[in-house]
């Protein structure tokens, strides 16, 4: 490899360094990262929902790259304000627009139909069949995984964008619904994966 | 309120999130209702399960090597574009056009990229990155993020702030003191870095995953148990060895005789 080639490298290197924050004082040519590298500081959290989603790490890894290359494409239209939900969203959408069609699994799901974890009044069964708080002090990682993968795409979503710290306004960009949508559909997505647990963790 | 109205707002209550009036609504309902008590409590519960028990997935080292590179490939600087004009020559042309039309291409090369990678490093360049880490410990004035109690309060720090454990625990003797650790990074991945002194010498041991680099196969050195590549790189003496998934990389200017001692003791406490 020829020495410029490598100069090369080691000036990425510098700016990988500064977007992960870890404070190397060597100046970059750029004093602002562009959105493309500060969209490098959610490569963790973004694989990690695209992993919840997906279920296997392979499709997890395509649906990061496709995300990156999407946000690329449409960094012109970033209104900068909010990175985060706005990479999010975007790794959503291509998941329902590349894996939903193509959806191989089609039962993994469970018995609900797509959106019964997240729609539709909270009926007296659900209402009653909450579990107990000594099942849930004793669910183990494997459990709550498994039970989480056996909800709807849309209840997984919405209880891991909320376990990412977001807000309600936040969610409701990410999802495409009103604010309002968020409350009912977390609540519920909740509930229904109290109730697998209760069936994972007897 | 209803029950059901209820558990809606179960989540926000127990946030403190709800309006004063919303707030004082719930408050009366769970005081005469035993099921949404009980579910007020499985829904805090669950939140605890959630936080501390779901596995949390990082991203492959080579998923973040590869979009590292396709961020920088494709940023607007003029200087890093000219760069990456001669390494794309063949699709200079693509990257100058139109921002879509280029991540179309871009698409398309991060199917070649990671072998192009891996061949383009050398072990020279892995001693070369312990040596610039190292120097980067001994220039800062905060070379360690928690100072040392010895290895069971240094060890206990780094988990949650990497994606791997670093099998290390050595913590020190009467020869090598353990400073303290800290959080770098070893070219494209974390590591942990553990600093260690030998009297008025810094030494520096750099812990990484190993996967995706072009670690040497030949002409590796016995110390102690491990087959380490032993250099000298600007007056630094550097040992690299790899164990499993873990690579490790040793860098200092005290002797190679006081370097191989020190690995020795990492080594049979790993």
């Amino acid at each position: 490899m020829g020495t410029k080639r490598r100069l090369a490298r080691s000036a990425d290197r510098v700016r990988v360094r500064a977007w992960y924050g870890t404070g190397v004082a060597e100046s970059d040519e750029r004093a602002a990262p562009t959105v493309g590298q500060q969209a490098l500081a959610y490569a963790d959290t973004l694989y990690n929902l695209a992993r919840y989603l997906t279920g296997n790490a392979a499709d997890a890894q395509d649906l990061v790259q496709e995300t990156f290359v999407r946000a690329l494409a449409a960094a012109a239209r970033f209104d900068g304000r909010n990175l985060k939900a706005w990479l999010f969203k975007i790794l959503r959408n291509t998941y329902i627009d590349v894996y939903r069609k193509e959806q191989h699994h089609p039962t993994r799901g469970g018995l609900d139909t797509i959106h019964a974890d997240v729609e539709g009044p909270i009926d007296a069964d659900l209402l009653r069949d909450d579990l107990e708080i000594h099942q849930l002090r004793n669910v183990v990682a494997a459990e709550i995984e498994a039970a989480l993968m056996a909800l709807t795409e849309d209840a997984r979503t919405v209880i891991l964008l909320d376990l990412e710290g977001m807000s309600e306004v936040e969610v409701a960009d990410v999802l495409g619904c009103a604010v309002g949508t968020v409350k009912s559909r977390l609540s519920r997505a909740r509930m229904m994966l109290r109730r697998r647990l209760k069936h994972y963790a007897k | 309120m209803e029950c059901g109205e209820v558990r809606e707002q179960l989540l926000g209550y127990q946030r403190g999130q709800l309006s004063a009036e919303a707030r004082a609504q719930v408050g009366a309902h769970l005081a005469e209702c035993a099921d949404c008590r009980r579910a007020l409590d499985a829904e805090t519960e669950l939140s605890h399960v959630l936080e501390r028990q779901l596995p949390r997935h990082a991203a492959p080292a080579a998923l973040v090597q590869q979009l590292a590179e396709r961020m920088s490939g494709a940023a607007a600087a003029p200087v890093t574009r000219s760069r990456r004009k001669r390494r794309w020559a063949p699709l200079a042309a693509a990257l100058a056009s139109a921002v879509a039309a280029a991540a179309a291409v871009l698409l398309v090369v991060r199917l070649t990229q990671p072998a192009f990678l891996r061949a383009s490093l050398t072990t020279a360049d892995l001693v070369s990155e312990g040596v610039n880490d190292h120097l980067r410990v001994v220039a800062s004035a905060h070379p360690v993020e928690i100072e040392s109690g010895g290895i069971h309060q240094v060890k206990p720090w780094f988990t949650g702030r990497l994606d791997f454990a670093p099998r290390v625990s050595f913590s020190g003797d009467d020869r090598f003191a353990l400073a303290g650790g800290s959080i770098g990074y070893f070219r494209d991945r974390k590591a942990a870095v553990f600093v260690f002194k030998d009297r008025l010498h810094t030494i520096s041991l750099f812990v990484f995953r190993a996967d995706g680099l072009p670690w040497p196969t030949r002409g590796l050195q016995a110390v102690g148990p491990l087959a380490v590549d032993a250099a000298v790189s600007r007056g630094f003496n550097v040992l690299l060895w790899r164990d499993g998934e873990l690579g490790y990389c040793l860098v200092s200017d005290v002797n190679r005789a006081d370097l191989d001692a020190l690995a020795i003791r990492i080594a049979a406490s790993g």
